[in-house]
């Protein structure tokens, strides 16, 4: 069955919303091409600049995700609401989409898990920008720009969002 | 001996009592409130870089000891800073993080520093240049002239940031606070304009001591697999920590092997000037500021107390002005794969003091927190926690291992 191209991208971003709250980093990257570029950015009106607070490519991504199990970290898995909110797809195969993510973190080693384990808080609010290349009948991510509205980022985790 | 019953457990440890604290100094409310009066209302505070407000009229809202502030910069080019109160009801001036007085404001005029409140106006030298309805109201008995914004010390010093003190009398200028410690760095750091190109905050429910002290001693490093492997070797463990008058500490240099964490490349391309490649020093300002430079990007941090067991931490990082966009996307990298918020290190460095804040709330049993390894001055020696913590007993004439009782100098210390 041939599935329109506005119906990959959007299924693309969803299963990878629910790879990502699995924490299933490698079968998120399965849905990313080998040129694929990820970034975490907010505007700053504090200095007046836009920020970049992640940037890597494929293999940087890699590497990071490698190298996780050896750090420290929070352990309250996060969970991605995600909203598809447009999808323009272009005559060269390729498409665009915007989506809105609302994050939480579900509290579990962070602080005192006593007392804080169980409970649900909001972690993050934005927007994902993605750019996918479409071929034989698959949407593959080429870049995702995770555009988040915080700069108070307390601590939380080294995972991508 | 192995586990301990209470009397064990609370007693004083086999040390110089120099050598550690009472967990109360991290958590009790009326310490808390003599911080604010005795050190943070006094102390020369670094509250943004002077590239947060290039050019006139810009202006930067921070605060100190809850006391709001605005820094802002003249059309003389000055950069000055005043209470962000007006004077004549108390509505804080300007509720925005930054902007620029240029613009005109719905209550008032552009290069007017405007309450919205009443349409008092301020000239960027804190004169009152504008009371609306003013003789109608005050007739003969008040006039412009007769009120205007509280006026703070303020210096821009050593790189750019700007400094401000809330005592119109200091014990000692920011020169004398500040340039012994910033010596190292002096040249690296002067030798052309800096700009900021990283901000983000944090709030930990911890004592902001306690942040201070993971930025002035390296034994934590453990919890650092990224400094563990690029760091750990002979050249890492004989790095000094030098105390500096003041309460502030420098760590000294040494060459940081990225290439050694995967995925992780050398920072020489792009070093400091007159920094040698892919070095790392440290400053450690009393009261809880931090400069860190690691090769090719810095770092400051800035604490706002919050309470006895909440602080705030903004993070800068810094580049040359002169970066071309290739250049600074670099730094900016080199600065996140660390330092970023979703970088390796400042996670784990966040959570090492949240777990700490979470055993020395208001309230928790007091305990003795140890800084006792001798190593040396080095690395692992936490002799700049001691340091730290003897200045702290001056300004706040309590000791720091019985705060109940006045501060008394401690030799040991004096002969580090």
């Amino acid at each position: 069955m041939v599935v329109d191209a506005h119906s990959l991208v959007r299924e693309t971003i969803y299963r990878s919303t629910i790879l990502l709250d699995a924490q299933d980093w490698n079968g998120w990257l399965e849905h990313c091409d080998p040129a694929f570029r990820y970034a975490i950015r907010a505007w700053s009106p504090e200095i007046n600049k836009d920020l970049t607070y992640l940037a890597l490519d494929r293999k940087g991504l890699e590497s990071m995700i490698k190298l996780l199990p050896k750090h420290n970290t929070d352990h309250s898995p996060l969970t991605r609401h995600t909203s598809v909110y447009t999808v323009d797809v272009s005559g060269d195969q390729t498409a665009r989409a915007v989506s809105s993510v609302i994050v939480y973190q579900n509290l579990l080693d962070g602080i005192n898990s006593h007392i804080d384990a169980g409970e649900s808080r909001l972690f993050l609010v934005g927007k994902y920008h993605d750019t996918f290349k479409i071929e034989n009948n698959r949407a593959a991510f080429l870049s995702r720009e995770v555009r988040i509205e915080n700069r108070r980022l307390d601590k939380g985790s080294h995972w991508p969002i | 001996m192995a586990a301990k019953n209470h009397r064990q457990w609370t007693a004083e440890p086999a040390l110089k009592q120099n050598e550690w604290v009472d967990s109360r100094i991290y958590s009790d409310p009326q310490i808390f409130e003599e911080e604010l009066e005795k050190i943070f209302k006094k102390a020369w505070i670094p509250v943004c870089h002077e590239s947060e407000l290039p050019n006139a009229y810009d202006f930067r809202t921070s605060s100190i000891a809850r006391e709001p502030i605005i820094v802002c910069r003249g059309p003389d080019n000055e950069v000055r800073a005043f209470l962000n109160v007006c004077p004549h009801r108390g509505m804080i001036i300007e509720r925005r993080p930054s902007g620029s007085f240029l613009e005109g404001q719905p209550s008032g005029n552009p290069k007017r520093i405007t309450c919205m409140f009443h349409a008092w106006q301020y000239d960027l030298r804190g004169n009152c240049v504008y009371i609306s309805r003013e003789k109608e109201g005050f007739q003969e008995r008040l006039c412009k002239e007769d009120v205007g914004l509280r006026r703070l010390r303020c210096e821009v010093k050593f790189g750019g940031f700007v400094w401000v003190n809330l005592d119109d009398n200091p014990k000692v200028s920011l020169d004398d606070w500040a340039t012994p410690a910033f010596e190292c760095l002096r040249k690296s750091l002067d030798a052309e304009p800096l700009e900021v190109f990283h901000y983000h905050k944090a709030i930990v429910n911890a004592n902001y001591k306690l942040w201070h002290d993971t930025n002035c001693e390296f034994y934590h490093d453990f919890m650092h697999y990224h400094n563990r492997v690029t760091g750990f070797n002979d050249a890492y463990f004989a790095r000094k920590n030098e105390a500096f008058e003041h309460g502030h500490v420098v760590v000294g240099t040494f060459e940081v092997n990225y290439e050694k964490y995967e995925g992780f490349d050398s920072r020489a391309a792009l070093s400091f000037p007159h920094l040698p490649p892919n070095q790392w020093y440290m400053i450690d300002m009393f009261p809880g500021m931090n400069f860190n430079l690691r090769g090719s990007a810095l770092r400051c941090d800035i604490v706002t107390p919050l309470g006895p067991n909440q602080v705030m931490i903004e993070f800068r990082g810094l580049g040359l002005k002169r970066d071309t966009p290739e250049e600074r996307q670099t730094r900016v990298n080199h600065h996140n794969s660390i330092w970023g918020p979703f970088g390796r290190n400042l996670h784990e460095d966040l959570l090492g003091v949240q777990g700490q804040g979470t055993t020395m709330c208001t309230g928790s049993e007091p305990r003795r927190i140890l800084h006792g390894r001798h190593e040396n001055q080095t690395i692992h020696d936490e002799n700049g926690m001691r340091h730290y913590y003897a200045e702290w007993g001056r300004w706040m004439n309590r000791m720091p291992s019985k705060p109940e009782q006045p501060f008394n100098e401690p030799m040991s210390v004096a002969a580090e």
